[in-house]
């Protein structure tokens, strides 16, 4: 399979010449089976060159999409009004994300292309739309693609995904917090908790079999992504903004034995000489554990190529 | 430009440029010169900022750029205070608004004016993009600021920091967008952004709401083929700028909302075509610029 970037910021798309060469557009991720079976993951603004690239491919009018979605705050769906096949007759696109007892998915999405915010209402788009609305430890099978579900630690919820498929896995992890402090639900966390405060038993324990769903999803993964928006100082200072760091991954790749890590969803202040020192910085930590771990950092146009070729 | 500074007696208006792009952010190296966040200009009317007063047209995502500034002084203490004049609600226009620092540090005030049946209508469209479906912070009401937010009469004058503002609604695609006239002290700015005439270009009372300006920062999204390819977008090109800064009889045309597409190169090359256009058709007195991230500008 191949795996290829096409949005790795975090928060918001970020311009300028202190981006240019890990990106500013925000999250998105392609997996292409062997066979030709197109998953997307999130649909932040690097979604739109994905959808130039296939208008422009020979599958106009014969595009099959499927997009998973982590969540839907902005910086994971902002994209989406702007991705060309969505306005071909032909294409076919399934939307697939946590279900929420507040609203329908269908709805979130609706709304995003509603007058006044954009010109074109979704139910116009060209292309032929489906909405699958996920559990939290759902699996299923996309084609030749098996996919796997687990729950993240963010305000309103998130979903971790894990494709496997030619031989391979590869697992999408954002966003997310550590599974210590604070437990992330529906409710607006409007400060971070005081230091050293003990959690509730029952948030404890909840958080603990959270991290076990995350590490048993990574278990002997050739690729983790991983949510490291946050440096350490960033984390004592705003956890309750819900982001993880590099030595949270590598922790997590360790215990379930994943070979690969992509640091991944850069904050939006980051420039690029900073992301590179957290690269080499997080090698060194890696290097240091006994398991074999590989690290990236991940930018716009990456493509990593796994499993059988 | 350095050197003496201003004449005594003679205020200068600043113009600050945050984001000049239309549509949807467009990082990268291609666009690293002019630019690539969306609609945001900031415009102090008293240039050296001694006053404090500051007026904030659209928040796109340059407005991040602007907050991070502004932190730096009055608003980083929370006793920073500004005007937002919105001239719609489509995404480019708005999506840097969570993300503008000075909204969440108590104490700041913010007066947001823009288009609406109704005030309260105008604030449950901000609340819409704040909804914790899509946004951490939920609502308006956790920002931590204090936000009021009026509904604006289209072409009744009414007061802005002190500045006489006139707002019009220019036709854009399906819905319309405001355009700004900012007047105080015999100093005009003109802001009008996506503005998608219908074939005979500007009609007349746009024309009147731009007319001698010192200043008219103007939508040239596209250059004229480009235009008549997505004429149903409700942009302007070129050469429809060109014509409004002409009949206005302005003296300065700011071109701005660049398309996502266009690379640094596209846009030096619509800036030579709106210079050309100028001098043929009878505005060789009209200075041309055309908007960069980044930078300032003296009225």
């Amino acid at each position: 399979m191949r795996v290829r970037f096409w949005g790795v910021r975090g928060s918001l798309p970020v311009p300028g010449a202190k981006t240019e060469r890990y990106g500013g557009n925000t999250s998105c991720v392609e997996v292409r089976s062997a066979a030709g079976t197109r998953v997307v993951v999130d649909a932040g603004t690097g979604i739109r060159k994905l959808g130039k690239e296939l208008a422009g491919e020979g599958e106009a009018g014969r595009a099959r999409v499927h997009l998973l979605i982590s969540h839907t705050h902005w910086d994971h769906i902002q994209g989406l009004p702007y991705f060309a096949p969505l306005y071909q007759r032909g294409n076919k696109m399934t939307v697939y994300a946590r279900k929420r007892d507040d609203l329908h998915l269908q709805a979130v999405f609706a709304s995003q292309t509603h007058d006044p915010y954009f010109p074109v209402p979704f139910a116009e788009a060209d292309a032929a739309i489906e909405f699958t609305e996920l559990t939290d430890a759902a699996k299923f099978s996309i084609d030749d693609v098996k996919v796997a579900c687990a729950r993240l630690n963010h305000p309103y919820i998130a979903t971790a995904y894990r494709l496997t498929v030619d031989g391979a896995s590869v697992v999408y992890v954002s966003d997310t917090a550590p599974f210590s402090d604070i437990l992330f639900e529906d409710e607006f966390v409007a400060r971070p908790p005081s230091p050293g405060a003990e959690l509730p038993a029952k948030d404890r324990q909840k958080l603990a079999r959270m991290r076990e769903g995350v590490v048993r999803l990574c278990e002997g993964a050739d690729l983790v992504i991983y949510d490291t928006m946050f440096t350490p100082e960033d984390y004592q200072r705003i956890p309750h903004y819900g982001h993880s760091r590099p030595m949270d991954a590598v922790d997590i790749c360790g215990e379930a034995g994943a070979t690969r890590l992509a640091l991944f969803h850069h904050a939006p202040e980051r420039t690029d000489a900073e992301v590179d020192a957290i690269l080499a910085e997080t090698r060194a930590t890696a290097a240091r554990s006994s398991r074999k771990l590989d690290v990236v950092a991940a930018y716009e146009g990456l493509e990593v190529e796994l499993g059988k070729g | 430009m350095g050197g003496f500074g201003d004449p005594p007696g003679v205020p200068i208006m600043k113009i600050g440029f945050w984001g000049v792009r239309g549509s949807i952010p467009a990082p990268g190296p291609a666009t690293v010169r002019y630019g690539g966040n969306t609609a945001c200009v900031s415009l102090r009317p008293d240039a050296a900022g001694k006053d404090g007063r500051l007026i904030i047209l659209d928040c796109g995502t340059g407005a991040r750029n602007l907050g991070i500034g502004l932190m730096e002084g009055a608003f980083g203490k929370g006793g920073g205070e500004a005007s937002i004049l919105l001239s719609h609600a489509h995404w480019d226009h708005i999506q840097g608004f969570p993300f503008f620092v000075p909204l969440y540090q108590p104490g700041n005030k913010f007066h947001i004016f823009g288009g609406a049946k109704s005030s309260a209508m105008l604030e449950g469209i901000l609340e819409g993009q704040m909804a914790p479906q899509y946004f951490p912070v939920q609502t308006l009401k956790n920002m931590g600021a204090t936000i009021d937010i009026v509904a604006i009469a289209e072409g009744k004058t009414f007061e802005v920091e002190r500045c006489q503002v006139r707002a019009r609604m220019n036709p854009h695609g399906r819905a319309g967008a405001l355009a700004f006239r900012i007047e105080e002290g015999g100093r005009t700015v003109v802001y009008a952004s996506d503005a998608g005439y219908a074939a005979g270009g500007p009609p007349a009372d746009s024309i009147e709401l731009y007319r001698g300006a010192d200043v008219l920062i103007h939508d040239s999204t596209y250059t004229p083929e480009d235009k008549k390819r997505y004429a149903d977008r409700g942009y302007s090109s070129v050469e429809d700028a060109v014509a409004a800064a002409i009949a206005a009889q302005v003296k300065r045309l700011v071109l701005f909302h660049y398309d996502q597409d266009y690379a640094d190169a596209d846009v030096d090359a619509l800036c030579a075509r709106g210079r050309r256009l100028l001098d043929e058709r009878g505005g060789r007195d009209i200075e041309l610029i055309g908007a960069v991230e980044g930078s300032t500008l003296d009225v």
